[in-house]
């Protein structure tokens, strides 16, 4: 790791011909005896997923990546958040990373509202200092109200969402990464979730969507890629690369 | 690792995936996300006895009834001739439990949070660390009650001997975590793991002097006895608490040698087989 200054580095992301495979066995012995008794059986064949991708995100902008199901574009997003490795190329990212992608991390259904934001801020890395600084907003944004010292439990799902989205995007991470995740609660907090993502992103936080949804990307990206059988097919500004996409898969 | 990006200071962390991390950058970024393990600790603790009508009592009540039944069955029907034995069995059990507990619960550690692993980042050593803190912190509230038995039994407690169970503790909890780390990365590829533990916690038991004491042991198999490093740190427990005499260093050092091996074992298996986790669970 090295400190450096970030007007330095306009890059938030850099995606260098990075490959990925996964494993696919043919017949998966992920126990011991099927292991010892059936080498041959656990034989399995590379799928590559992506095929040399490289790519580069500036601080404060937003990207989507648009294709099939399949395609990788999922893939490419757990690259970037550390979930899995590459196995060929380098990912270079700046700043604190957080994601849209499970919405509710470690809730306890029996601990209130107000200690499980402790529990959720925590697994994406938060201490209790930057938490306690934080309560006030993610309550606020929940607008949980007084049900915020209930249990977990007795939340509704779309309040169960709500606060987990609240924790998420009040992380003040430098890069967001979002997957298919905007389809929470009613659609009066879907239309505040998306003002919340405009306003995070003028505050210099750099963006990468997942989505079917080619309105949101629009709405909120300033640039696209289009991403088929694990390379990138086409990028630029969303509404050109989403009409050749359309067309693409009309024909 | 992950710095607060204020206003005031623009500094942040670059990282590359794709190249190896060091050690030290996984320490401290294990550090960052300390409070992920307060959380999970406080979780875990709290929410075990959650809904019961005794709540967090049970933390206490449940070594206390195990003592209850030891006491009956040893001193009626098992006689075993060492005087107090229930005590002698007390102080050593509920160090190995914490022990065997660890291990086991090490070895879910990662498989039972599967669904956090796959999707969101945090350095996966979080998950076996929380879970043997846990299960330290809960000894620690057990030995309020051992504390409590040791006195009203008569024995004199040793000022300078009970010093010497912070470095014991120290010892079990090294030793515990660095089985927790081996046990629960290689579960994720080998589910048969979980139960194979269930046997081997069982004869590793036999395998120290927990129910009976060293000295019984045929001097044939003591070599067994002594590579195991769960042997010195029982003893020392029931050295300190029991017998109320300082425990001998030499063979805690050889215990502290073995616990530091294991520990490193654990790390370096954990650090090659976690980079496949996501795609493995």
């Amino acid at each position: 790791m090295e400190v450096i200054n970030c007007d330095d580095n306009v890059y938030s992301i850099e995606v260098e011909n990075v490959y990925k495979h996964y494993r696919i066995y043919k017949d998966k012995g992920s126990q011991l005896k099927e292991k010892l008794l059936f080498w041959s059986r656990n034989k399995y064949t590379e799928n590559a997923v992506l095929k040399g991708i490289s790519l580069k995100v500036k601080k404060g902008e937003a990207v989507g990546f648009v294709g099939h199901n399949g395609c990788g574009k999922s893939t490419l997003l757990k690259l970037l958040s550390r979930i899995s490795y590459p196995d060929k190329g380098i990912i270079t990212t700046r700043g604190r990373i957080s994601g849209l992608i499970e919405l509710g991390a470690g809730f306890h259904p029996d601990m209130t509202g107000r200690e499980n934001i402790y529990t959720n801020a925590s697994i994406y890395g938060l201490c209790k200092k930057e938490i306690d600084k934080r309560l006030d907003k993610i309550i606020e944004f929940s607008g949980l109200g007084e049900f915020i010292d209930a249990p977990v439990r007795t939340y509704s799902s779309g309040m169960y969402m709500r606060l987990g989205f609240s924790v998420a995007i009040n992380v003040d991470a430098d890069i967001l990464l979002i997957d298919e995740i905007l389809a929470v609660g009613d659609s009066e907090f879907q239309a505040k979730c998306l003002n919340e993502l405009k306003e995070v992103k003028s505050r210099g936080t750099t963006i990468v969507i997942v989505s079917h949804s080619l309105n949101q990307i629009e709405e909120i990206c300033e640039k696209s890629y289009w991403i088929q059988n694990g390379e990138i097919c086409m990028e630029g500004d969303p509404r050109e690369v989403h009409r050749a996409y359309l067309e693409a898969t009309v024909h | 690792m992950q710095k607060e990006t204020d206003s005031r200071s623009k500094t942040v962390s670059v990282r590359k995936t794709g190249q190896k991390e060091s050690f030290l950058q996984t320490v401290k970024e294990i550090y960052s996300y300390r409070q992920m393990i307060v959380a999970f600790v406080r979780r875990e603790l709290r929410g075990r006895y959650k809904g019961s009508f005794l709540g967090f009592l049970w933390t206490f009540l449940n070594p206390l009834l195990q003592l209850c039944v030891y006491s009956i069955v040893f001193s009626t029907i098992l006689q075993s001739g060492i005087e107090k034995y229930y005590l002698f069995l007390f102080v050593a059990l509920i160090p190995w439990i914490f022990f065997s507990s660890s291990v086991l619960g090490g070895a879910a550690s990662i498989i039972s949070q599967k669904d956090m692993v796959k999707k969101i980042y945090f350095p996966r050593e979080v998950l076996p660390i929380s879970t043997v803190t846990t299960n330290f912190v809960n000894m620690l509230l057990c030995f309020i009650v051992v504390f409590a038995v040791v006195l009203l039994s008569g024995i004199r407690l040793n000022f300078p001997a009970l010093l010497c169970l912070i470095p014991v503790w120290a010892v079990e909890y090294l030793l515990a975590l660095g089985m927790a780390f081996l046990t629960s990365a290689v579960t994720v590829y080998f589910r048969d793991m979980e139960h194979i533990l269930g046997i081997v916690m069982m004869a590793w038991q036999y395998l120290t002097p927990v129910l009976y004491s060293y000295d019984i042991i045929p001097q044939q198999y003591k070599v067994i006895f002594d590579l195991n490093p769960m042997t010195p740190i029982i003893t020392a427990y029931r050295d300190i608490l029991y017998e109320s005499k300082i425990p001998d260093f030499k063979s805690l050092l050889s215990a502290t040698v073995m616990g530091l091996i294991v520990l490193l074992i654990g790390w370096i298996a954990f650090s090659k087989l976690k980079r496949r986790f996501a795609e493995e669970l």
